[in-house]
């Protein structure tokens, strides 16, 4: 064996990689060379420097921080799967069964039209109106495959009714109901995924202003995901502020602790801190895991006003 | 009684968002682990986790069984990981050179990275211990960086670390004798 295949097998030995013949070989060999007894003293001491650093660096408080934030992300997958996962299924169906060749057939010709009347026909696209009592041009909503520039002409709720124009498979204007499902479930989509903040924002607005939203998991869930996850502290503070409206149990509750603990807009703490001493005094309890997260956290809050009402929070639950 | 992973993830397939959770709880510490000794920076550490258990999420469904769960995850733990950009780039110059690598017949871009801080005579004048180990772990290529956290700090077979860097266990060899040289210099004037 060469010298240089000892120094590997020196190597390996170190972490533990050697079968018992070869720790035979290696021990052998180490008896008879000087050379190879002080590359293992070298490499043990460099190991040894670097296993200072080893032990786990995995702390509860930091775990428990990146479960809230993955709930709130595995949150958002969700309703994007829930909205399009009907539309993928049904195109998924069509292209899996004997008819695929029929429809793939129909879908060139199709192509070829549109393609042939891009060319032929200078019309700007028609936007679709869509008002209230159309039912037929409001299920074309369903059929489309991407929501985006969510853009409000009317955001103020007070006579019952928002306005604004979105870019589905074409631009679409919608004028509805603000408790109408299928109008709430287009400014759900937009609060979750709505580039412009603005945007993400008005929705909110929107379906907070007329008061009477219809709560339903989609929605909350979507709320929850905001106040946990939207980058814009206007957005977070809209959503939190309407999330408060729909009443408070396990997963509100989950949300206010996540933003007391981690949110960095102290407005944001302490909105959430309000909540959760208002549902302290209506009855509601924390477990002892989360009154003690409460203590560590906000003892060393860098807010005045945190620290001090934490304390009011602690009294509540005890 | 408790549920085997097997159990876990065939609830899952079908929707369930506890055994979800449940199964991500089983394994999520080790996950962050890694990520945390990879990535340095708690926040970006945090987005790896994330990210890699939404792959997790997005992937489950098409989990045929034909390798262990965890394989799996940490397969996806390190993928999420050799392909992540930080969110600062700190003091890390990367210089990309593509070679041929023969003994694995496979296309690989050698990623050889320079800390621009800490010659010898800095590590010598008594800067923080820990923290030059760090950036000197930090120095590596990503793939040695990677080994050599899978197999010194979390203590994983070289087996089982090319099960989920998806190479030949030469290749891990050789990553794992990269990584101690390149240490070796980096780290001699305060060890020797």
């Amino acid at each position: 064996m060469k010298h240089n295949e000892y120094k590997k097998l020196l190597q390996l030995s170190l972490f533990g990689e050697l079968n018992s013949r070869e720790q035979t070989i290696l021990k052998e060999h180490l008896l008879t060379c000087e050379e190879c007894r002080n590359e293992l003293e070298d490499q043990k001491n460099l190991l040894e420097l670097i296993s200072g650093k080893k032990e786990s660096t995995v702390d509860d408080k930091v775990l428990s921080a990146a479960r809230y934030q993955l709930r709130g992300a595995l949150r958002s997958e969700q309703s994007n799967q829930n909205i399009f996962s009907s539309t993928i299924d049904t195109v998924s169906q069509i292209f899996t069964t004997p008819l695929k060749f029929a429809v793939a057939s129909v879908a060139m010709l199709l192509i070829g039209i549109i393609i042939g009347s891009q060319f032929f026909n200078n019309n700007p696209s028609e936007e679709i109106v869509v008002q209230n009592g159309n039912e037929n041009r409001f299920a074309s909503l369903e059929e489309s495959i991407s929501i985006s520039n969510l853009r409000f002409i009317d955001s103020d709720a007070g006579d019952g009714e928002v306005e604004f124009t979105f870019e589905a498979s074409r631009p679409v204007h919608l004028k509805g109901k603000v408790n109408d499902p299928q109008v709430q479930s287009v400014l759900t989509y937009a609060m979750l995924n709505e580039q412009n903040p603005g945007s993400r924002f008005n929705s909110i607005n929107a379906m907070d202003s007329f008061g009477n939203v219809a709560f339903d998991d989609d929605i909350k869930n979507a709320l929850v995901t905001v106040v946990m996850t939207d980058n814009n502290s206007g957005v977070r503070r809209e959503a939190i502020k309407l999330l408060n409206k729909s009443g408070y149990d396990e997963l509100t509750k989950k949300a206010y602790l996540f933003v007391l603990l981690n949110d960095s807009s102290s407005a944001m703490r302490i909105e959430a801190l309000n909540f959760l001493i208002d549902a302290a005094k209506n009855g509601h309890s924390l477990n002892p895991n989360d009154v003690n997260l409460v203590i560590q956290k906000t003892n060393n809050d860098n807010n005045d006003y945190i620290r001090i009402k934490s304390k009011t929070l602690l009294e509540e639950y005890n | 009684m408790q549920l085997n992973d097997t159990d876990l993830i065939i609830k899952a397939q079908k929707g369930d968002q506890n055994a979800f959770e449940e199964l991500v709880y089983r394994y999520d510490r080790n996950v962050l682990s890694v990520t945390m000794r990879y990535a340095i920076h708690e926040d970006d550490a945090k987005d790896l986790y994330q990210e890699v258990f939404i792959r997790v999420y997005r992937g489950l469904k098409n989990f045929r069984f034909q390798s262990e769960f965890s394989t799996w995850l940490f397969r996806i733990t390190t993928n999420v990981c050799l392909t992540y950009k930080s969110r600062s780039k700190h003091h890390l110059k990367v210089s990309l050179e593509n070679h041929y690598q023969d003994d694995e017949n496979e296309f690989n871009s050698k990623e050889e990275l320079i800390y621009d801080g800490s010659s010898p005579e800095e590590i010598s004048s008594g800067a923080d211990l820990g923290e030059i180990v760090n950036s000197a772990v930090e120095s590596l290529s990503p793939k040695q960086k990677m080994t050599f956290i899978l197999k010194h700090y979390e203590g994983y077979k070289i087996r089982e670390i090319a099960e989920m860097m998806n190479c030949k266990e030469g290749t891990i060899k050789k990553y794992l004798f990269d990584a101690v040289k390149n240490l070796r210099k980096k780290l001699s004037p305060v060890y020797v």
